[in-house]
């Protein structure tokens, strides 16, 4: 009896240490699985944007763009965020609403920015979606709402335009599970404080969003994907509390007004 | 891996090949299920239970042809619903999976061709011993 255990136990640990052994090579490398899996995200990234594109508005003001875009520029710089993956857009929609696509795509809606009282409500907005792209979250929701095969499906061509723009909306429209929220909410506060931007101003945001849940919800489209925006607001607080660090502006006060008011035109 | 020893009796023809064929079962329902990893298992064991009023010598055969496959099942398994978590949800390819699936395939191998010798040697009326599997084997099936 005693001998057949030592061999049970022998097969199950020669298969362990197989395993373990085998797991020292690079693989995915080999296999060139992370090229392909970027170069659907690429695809799938481009395919969802040109839907947005064709059904949206775009803003190409060039004073909204620059404004917009030093702000993303001094997020990314203080963060060691390569800029070149972050691709901003501004679409002219009334909708108080921010998403992030596959490949770095995010998307404002110039309805964020008007409800935003100041800056830092918007640029903690911005950097909760930025973490996202960060933390490959799109492409996980995406894995998990509509699985491998039918994204490889979109990317070769296979896919029904019914479906990719259905996917792409579910994108803009809903929002990630409560843990991926909470931990891109931290790592939004995690990029404000090292880009020296009060991170206060973005849970006030959320707050003063809350109270105007009960009112009418139709602009609400951010806050109304993004649930329990209280409890939000009270651990972005929490989890800020104790940064002791001069915070600045990155517009002058004046460019941020400016801003706003080409944005209404 | 595996011993041919003498067997405490010399087998007929007919239990030759109905040992044989306890091998072979598990084979064909390999081939026919090779996606589901519990086909085969399920295969070898309607034979077990078809055969377990049987003569000594098939009966020890189709013993140790279930459980080598019972063994394989766990390891298929896993690799099995592994895949469906990468393909259904957030899971994502890494080297570990990688890594279990080669290992798996080893495995499998080493069983595939372990499987086809001792068929050929049964049929033969040779009695063919695995290493741990023969020794679990004298433990459950008794003359």
């Amino acid at each position: 009896m005693k001998k057949i255990i030592i061999q049970g136990v022998t097969i199950i640990a020669l298969f362990i240490s197989i395993w373990f052994t085998l797991t020292q090579i690079n693989w995915l490398t080999i296999f060139k699985v992370q090229k392909i899996t970027d170069n659907t995200e690429q695809k799938i990234g481009e395919l969802f944007w040109e839907i947005f594109q064709k059904t949206e508005k775009e803003n190409t003001n060039p004073f909204v763009v620059a404004s917009v875009d030093s702000i993303v520029t001094k997020i990314c710089s203080s963060n060691n965020i390569d800029r070149e993956l972050i691709k901003i857009h501004i679409l002219d929609k009334d909708d108080i609403n921010a998403f992030a696509l596959p490949n770095g795509y995010l998307i404002v809606y110039s309805g964020l920015i008007l409800n935003s009282d100041n800056q830092e409500e918007m640029i903690g907005v911005v950097c909760h979606e930025i973490a996202h792209i960060q933390l490959n979250h799109v492409m996980k929701k995406l894995l998990k709402e509509v699985g491998l095969s039918v994204l490889i499906s979109m990317t070769t061509g296979n896919g029904s335009s019914e479906n990719i723009r259905e996917t792409a909306k579910m994108l803009s429209s809903s929002a990630f599970d409560r843990n991926l929220e909470k931990e891109a909410d931290i790592k939004a506060v995690d990029y404000l404080v090292k880009a020296k931007i009060n991170p206060e101003p973005f849970a006030n945001f959320l707050y003063k969003i809350s109270e105007m849940e009960n009112d009418a919800t139709k602009y609400l489209t951010w806050i109304s994907n993004h649930p329990e925006s209280k409890e939000r607001a009270e651990y972005i607080i929490e989890y800020s509390k104790g940064k002791k660090i001069k915070y600045e502006s990155i517009l002058a006060i004046g460019t941020w007004d400016k801003m706003k008011e080409k944005l209404r035109e | 891996m595996k011993n041919a020893t003498k067997f405490i009796y010399e087998p007929g023809e007919h239990e030759s090949e109905k040992a044989s064929n306890s091998y072979l079962m598990s084979l064909i329902a390999l081939i026919a299920g090779l996606p589901l990893p519990i086909i085969n298992l399920i295969a070898t064991l309607i034979f077990y239970l078809g055969n377990r009023k049987g003569t000594f010598f098939v009966r020890w055969h189709c013993t140790q042809a279930l459980l080598s496959q019972l063994s394989m099942l766990f390891i298929n398994s896993f690799g099995f619903w592994w895949t469906v978590s990468i393909i259904f949800t957030d899971d994502t390819i890494s080297d570990k999976y990688i890594a279990y699936m080669i290992a798996a395939l080893i495995f499998n191998l080493a069983e595939f061709i372990a499987t086809i010798y001792t068929a050929i040697q049964t049929r033969k009326g040779i009695h063919v011993e695995w290493w741990f599997y023969g020794n679990l084997t004298n433990l459950i099936c008794k003359a």
